[in-house]
């Protein structure tokens, strides 16, 4: 992110942004700059907007079609049938066609109007789950595309840099529970203004407008860390990480980086770049295990996983 | 040495028991491995926790702003005597040392030692375990949050950048209306189109009429010139468009009425807009106009974004899709973005718009670093700009007059005084006759080339100093023509050599008035340009 700004929009430079600027709403509206904005050039995430229409469509044709009462969406019911993921907090909902889904926190509210899926437990009672878009978040991106561990599972502490609205943020929340805690780090101060107040109906989300640039900044906020969420966007998001990873990842901790391509180069291939984003990690104490790319979801994205500062003990007994 | 550890439930003070360790950074952090070795390594000294969440909000909002809070100092006076104190941020570190003359360092021990301390925190604390510091710690970034977002210095800017998005908004729908009620009125009355070009007067028109029928009543003089009245009455008569009900006519009124009215309001948005980028940005304004001015501050974010940005972004801001495809298929750089509707622009011939628009960005973007940095209110420094942009582009295109008419387009200025090449024959402040007229008499005294132009010179020097280009390159033409009379026999072949280059060149002068309109388009780079003149003339030669 930028150096401090008093931006209301964030970013100088030609950062796309998400977060919908002006009164657009929703993501990646053009007009709106989201994230702190782009060095230069880095167009963020700018024209999403259609995109995640087009996903939301997919629910809620469902839920209209069927005639279903006040609620939209996949009205829960017979029909729908939730199972726990492979990843715990995360679950499936198999209905017409299956759906990614986080059990709300806070039951009755959506965020970001995304659709609710209320299914009866055998005791009688009900769990209500969200409906996570892929399209719209690139951590669910990751996980419809195969990623072998996202680390962020109940209990966890979580450092999310570039939370922008919000909205992956709140299927982070769910994932944690109550007992986790999610560190959401925004500089934009117009994204930052729906961050807060998703914030405020959820307790274990604490909002950070900060730059990400500088996490002294709130160092006296953020306790250590298990797994660190980066979502910045920048060219120097690497560095951007490792300065966070430095304060507040723990010794073995875990962390989830999702590169865009073009914003840290646009002329070479998009391989290429997440080749050297890999090495850079590598020289700054990061140990990376896996890599996913974000295909369909997104294009020239890549999502990496791996370990921060892995004692070296386990490897020393080994090798003994 | 002491460490200063900032939590959200106040600050605490650590005193190092083990400093020998602190010299070895890389190991530093297996001290800290489990909670008992942490506590051989730092031991708590003492905590001071905050009263109220004001209390928290304010100290660390001066904490953020790299300043100890009244509290903090008082803590540090009555724990640190002597101690040498690490802190997480330098310049925190400076700010004590300053005032409190406490000794501070900051380096990767202590970063390494304060990551130790966080992963321990809840063990080497007593009584503060991770259920207490939750609350503490959302508690605290709420209000943050909140008085960072109250306190966002840039709303002046934000109130500009919303004006001209809604006047972009408004000039859209307008247009959009406007067209809709031609083409509705139009099946009425499809000849007033034609009769009266502008939407505006053609709203109030149909307003005032309604049904075609009344034309020949009604008094448009206060709308329309005379003849356009006529011709409109003429009109109404024999058109052939079909007949409307009232209650049509009543809901095409109603749509005018909204015209008129968005027309009204978008006339108060604009002069809003100017009174404030006029206070705003007043120099970027005397430079680039109210509506560039605006836009760029829009694209920027804000005055201040935009200001710490290099002109070179400056010029091509807007033009984002057209530089990463260059940029992505090694093509030439768009010239210019949003500038380009600047009307030190506009004025620029389309050859001159590249230049122009980067001499402008670079005074654009001091123009924009004086409003939002500078203290002046005044616009001085933006119209003395503008009119040093506007002498270079003068300045400009008298060069470029002078080269049209020379044999040299094109070429790097240094070839100018090549002077094996025809150049500058045709200039156009050249009076061709009499030069000629001057070089012939000399023909006979003199042989070599300085003597020619000693000559030369003083004959010329009544001329006017703005003339002394051409008359340089007159110059050197002389001994040319002089040496080819001279030698004539000998030179055969170079005449013959000469005059087809000169037949060449005028040649290429109509092809490039042909392509003109191509180079416009197609934008390319002026080497690329020069490769081609060049292959050109190889090939002619």
């Amino acid at each position: 992110m930028r150096p401090p700004l008093t931006g209301g929009r964030g970013g100088g430079g030609f950062s796309g942004g998400r977060g919908g600027g002006g009164y657009s709403g929703g993501r990646g509206a053009s007009a709106g700059r989201g994230r702190g904005g782009g060095r230069s050039f880095g167009g963020d995430r700018g024209g999403r907007g259609g995109r995640g229409d087009r996903g939301r469509g997919r629910g809620g044709d469902r839920g209209r079609g069927r005639g279903g009462g006040g609620r939209g969406g996949m009205k829960g019911g017979s029909k729908v049938i939730v199972e726990p993921h492979r990843h715990a907090g995360v679950f499936i909902a198999k209905g017409k066609e299956d759906a990614l889904v986080t059990k709300n926190l806070v039951p009755g509210e959506a965020v970001y109007n995304e659709k609710r899926i209320s299914v009866q437990n055998e005791d009688g009672t009900k769990t209500e789950y969200r409906v996570w878009n892929p399209f719209r978040s690139k951590l669910a991106a990751a996980i419809l595309g195969g990623v072998d561990n996202i680390w962020i599972k109940p209990g966890a502490k979580v450092l999310y840099l570039g939370a922008a609205s919000g909205t992956t943020v709140s299927h982070v929340s769910d994932l944690v529970g109550p007992e986790g805690c999610v560190y959401a780090v925004e500089f934009s101060h117009r994204s930052g203004r729906d961050l807060v107040n998703m914030a405020k109906k959820r307790t274990n989300v604490i909002p950070i407008i900060e730059d990400a640039r500088h996490p002294a900044k709130y160092r006296m906020l953020v306790g250590m860390v298990d797994v660190i969420f980066s979502d910045v966007a920048q060219p120097d998001q690497a560095r951007i990480l490792a300065l966070n990873a430095n304060f507040f990842l723990k010794s073995g901790g875990h962390f989830v980086i999702s590169i865009k391509a073009n914003c840290i180069d646009s002329t070479v291939p998009a391989e290429a770049v997440f080749q050297s984003e890999v090495k850079k990690l590598q020289q700054e104490q990061f140990k990376p295990a896996e890599q996913v790319t974000l295909e369909p979801f997104e294009r020239d994205h890549a999502c990496v996983v791996g370990s921060y500062r892995v004692p070296k003990k386990t490897k020393a007994a080994t090798a003994a | 040495m002491l460490v200063l550890f900032e939590t959200p439930g106040g600050f605490a003070l650590f005193k190092v028991l083990d400093e020998g360790r602190l010299s070895n950074v890389e190991d530093l952090g297996k001290e800290f491995a489990s909670p008992d070795s942490a506590r051989k390594m730092v031991k708590l000294k003492a905590f001071d926790k905050f009263d109220n969440t004001s209390e928290a909000l304010e100290a660390v909002a001066k904490l953020l702003e790299g300043a100890p809070s009244k509290g903090l100092r008082k803590f540090l006076k009555a724990n640190c005597e002597g101690e040498t104190l690490a802190v997480a941020d330098s310049k925190l570190g400076n700010v004590i040392k300053e005032k409190l003359k406490i000794d501070c360092v900051h380096n990767n021990a202590v970063m390494e030692l304060l990551r130790g301390v966080r992963s321990q925190f809840t063990e080497l604390i007593s009584g503060l375990g991770d259920q207490d510091l939750a609350p503490m710690s959302l508690g605290l970034s709420h209000s943050l949050a909140r008085y960072k977002l109250k306190f966002s210095s840039d709303k002046v800017d934000t109130m500009i950048i919303q004006a001209i998005g809604l006047l972009d908004d408004l000039d859209k729908e307008l247009n959009t209306y406007a067209m809709r009620v031609r083409e509705w009125y139009g099946w009425h009355f499809p000849e007033l189109a034609k009769i009266i070009q502008d939407n505006i007067l053609y709203a109030k028109s149909v307003k005032l009429m309604g049904n075609r029928i009344n034309a020949a009543k009604l008094d448009f003089s206060e709308i329309l010139a005379d003849e356009v009245e006529a011709e409109l009455k003429e009109a109404a008569v024999i058109s052939m468009g079909t007949e409307v009900s009232d209650l049509d006519l009543l809901h095409i009124r109603e749509l005018c009425d909204q015209v008129l009215s968005l027309a009204e309001y978008r006339a108060q948005l604009y002069d809003y807009l100017k009174s404030r980028m006029n206070t705003v940005a007043p120099n970027l304004t005397a430079l680039v106009g109210e509506l560039v001015g605006a836009r760029l501050i829009s694209h920027g974010g804000s005055l201040l974004n935009l200001a710490k940005q290099p002109g070179s972004t400056v010029q091509i801001l807007g033009a984002e899709k057209a530089l990463f495809r260059a940029l992505k298929t090694k093509h030439a750089t768009p010239k210019y973005g949003l500038i380009y509707h600047a009307s030190v622009v506009g004025q620029a011939a389309p050859k001159h718009k590249g230049k122009i628009s980067r001499s402008l960005a670079a005074k654009a973007v001091l123009a924009i670093r004086c409003d939002a940095l500078g203290d002046g209110e005044d616009n001085t420094m933006g119209i003395e700009n503008r009119a040093k942009l506007e002498a270079r582009l003068r300045n400009l295109e008298g060069k470029d007059l002078g080269r049209l008419s020379g044999s040299a387009k094109g070429k790097p200025k240094i070839e100018v005084y090549d002077k094996d090449k025809k150049k500058g024959s045709g200039g156009l402040f050249t009076p061709a006759k009499t030069y000629n007229s001057a070089a012939d008499s000399l023909l006979g005294q003199t042989s070599s080339k300085s003597v020619a132009e000693d000559s030369v010179e003083p004959s010329k020097k009544s001329k006017k100093k703005e003339k002394r280009k051409n008359k340089e390159v007159e110059v050197e033409d002389e001994p040319e023509k002089e040496e080819e009379s001279k030698k004539k026999k000998k030179r055969k072949k170079a005449e013959t050599e000469t005059e087809a280059v000169e037949v060449a060149k005028e040649e290429k002068k109509k092809k490039k008035k042909k392509r003109k309109h191509e180079e416009e388009e197609t934008s390319e780079t002026p080497a690329k340009k020069k490769d081609k003149k060049d292959k050109k003339k190889k090939i002619k030669d």
